[in-house]
């Protein structure tokens, strides 16, 4: 294993929810649970804890000292429950709580600021004493620990996954917007695929455009959807060229480009091939022998999953899928 | 531009909240790696490295400019820059200051449902104002999927994804100490303008 020069918890942790794997894909966080408890990490989920602002964030509407404000109040919590390792499992939760350690660590007079607005409000428990989290050793990323882990992953295999033809896509938000605590490489990222090796399931080594975003692009998804469309069409065409089953995922904002957009970008482009969208959690839970509708959500995905359920040898009963219309 | 007076656009910039101590800003050599990787700029007229000069330029024009809201915040013009500056999040800091004026409320009076859910429940939404084309793009199945999510987060044997109660108290007190109850209305106000003139 290359040196980590970073933190790795695998206790003491909160496992910090996010508002679009709690909406849209449930299955990552139950799997994320799944493979933590198989590996005996050791973590809690705080219902005290509010979303990390990051889609509204990045939409603009909220500016950095109210986003930097409900990352102390956050902090506060995962502290006085002795759990102050943050870990996102969606990578723009990942930059935003890093990037609002480092402002209340680094900027003395915006810390000053919201500190003054907590004890003027009654909220003093909330404030926030410089150093208090460290960005790089007390956030850190699921993949990050699963990665610390992998060499674990195999004592539970159940499920031969070696027939499936893998790509990557990683965060952006995970590998670009604080690249100095990126593990295994930011301009051509790995840590993905170091994870999948170790379940002998390699993923391709290269592909066009991999290092790229997935064009979801916050606002632009919504206000300027042709030119979000566009660009993911980049990346989809590529991967359509590979001819791969499964695109693996690490933030719930890319999967859901490439999920809730396969039909609109199949038929905007003309192309077509199926390949599912997983998380990494969820297939390393697969692996596992993890329950396709009860651990990973497979039902929530807007592509269906069970050709690659067929494809593995995998039993299941279609009928625990009530979101997909029958024909 | 002004002799590191402090108060042109590039220094600006460099002192706002969002700024990076070690923002490579004035380092800027317009060596355009960032264009080249940037998806906004492949596919319109944005231009990352364009973007950079206008700023050192002092050109306060690109504050009311609708190329600025092209930029899809990927990092990746970051993430090959060879002197640390980063076009993105100099656009973020450009387009709060557009947003300082009504130019910039009404690029984003759209999304604020996100608000809304943000102060009522403590959680983000995907934006309700979008919801009429997403459930054309997604189709039926999204649909099912919001009427029952619930039930499936519990067979997933997930606990409530909405916050306590009184969790929910101290982020609506923290929003509102903070000023962001009173940026919301500002919005709103500019909304319910454009509204009128509609």
């Amino acid at each position: 294993m290359e040196k980590i020069d970073k933190f790795i918890p695998t206790e003491n942790i909160t496992l910090f929810r996010s508002c679009l794997v709690s909406a849209e894909y449930p299955g990552v966080e139950a799997s994320t649970k799944y493979v933590f408890d198989k590996l005996g990490v050791e973590y809690v989920i705080d219902r005290n804890q509010s979303c990390c602002t990051g889609l509204g964030h990045y939409y603009d509407i909220f500016d950095e000292l109210s986003t930097t404000a409900l990352a102390a109040r956050n902090f506060s919590y995962a502290i006085k429950n002795n759990h102050r390792q943050y870990v996102p499992m969606c990578a723009t939760c990942y930059a935003i709580l890093k990037t609002s350690a480092k402002i209340l660590n680094e900027k003395d007079d915006v810390r000053e600021e919201i500190n003054k607005a907590f004890i003027e409000n009654g909220l003093e428990d909330f404030q926030y004493t410089k150093g208090d989290i460290d960005p790089r050793d007390n956030i850190t990323h699921v993949v990050d620990v699963l990665y610390y882990l992998k060499d674990k992953i195999p004592e539970h295999k159940k499920v031969d996954i070696s027939g499936l033809k893998i790509a990557t896509h990683h965060g952006c938000h995970y590998c670009k917007v604080h690249y100095d605590d990126t593990l295994c490489g930011y301009r051509n990222p790995e840590i993905i695929d170091k994870i999948c090796e170790v379940m002998d399931a390699p993923a391709l080594k290269w592909y066009d455009q991999k290092p790229r975003h997935c064009g979801g692009g916050f606002r632009q998804r919504y206000s300027n959807r042709e030119l979000s469309l566009d660009a993911t069409v980049d990346k989809f065409l590529s991967l359509h060229k590979e001819k791969i089953d499964v695109l693996l995922v690490m933030c719930p904002n890319c999967q859901l480009q490439f999920d809730r957009y396969e039909q609109v970008l199949e038929e905007k482009t003309g192309d077509k091939h199926y390949f599912a969208v997983l998380n990494i959690a969820q297939l390393v839970a697969l692996y596992m022998g993890a329950d396709p509708y009860k651990v990973l959500g497979i039902q929530t995905h807007t592509v269906n999953l069970e050709p690659i359920l067929d494809k593995l040898n995998i039993d299941y009963d279609p009928e625990e899928d009530t979101l997909h219309v029958r024909n | 531009m002004g002799e590191n007076n402090g108060d042109d656009l590039a220094h600006r910039v460099l002192s706002d909240i969002k700024a990076p101590s070690d923002l490579g800003l004035l380092r800027c050599v317009q060596c355009g790696l960032c264009t080249s990787v940037c998806p906004a700029s492949r596919h319109s007229d944005y231009d990352a490295r364009n973007i950079i000069k206008r700023v050192l330029d002092n050109d306060e024009s690109i504050i009311e400019d609708e190329i600025i809201w092209n930029c899809f915040y990927c990092y990746t013009c970051y993430s090959v820059c060879p002197v640390g500056n980063s076009v993105c999040i100099v656009n973020q800091i450009i387009r709060q200051m557009a947003i300082e004026e009504d130019v910039g409320k009404r690029k984003i009076e759209s999304f604020m449902s996100f608000a809304d859910s943000y102060i009522e429940e403590g959680l983000g939404v995907i934006p309700k104002e979008y919801h009429g084309q997403l459930h054309i793009d997604y189709g039926k199945h999204w649909t099912n999927l919001q009427e029952q999510l619930q039930d499936v987060r519990k067979d997933l044997g997930l606990d409530d994804m909405y916050l306590l109660p009184e969790a929910k108290e101290t982020v609506d007190k923290t929003l509102e100490a903070i000023g962001f109850k009173k940026r919301v209305k500002e919005v709103k106000k500019v909304r319910d303008r454009m509204d009128e003139v509609e």
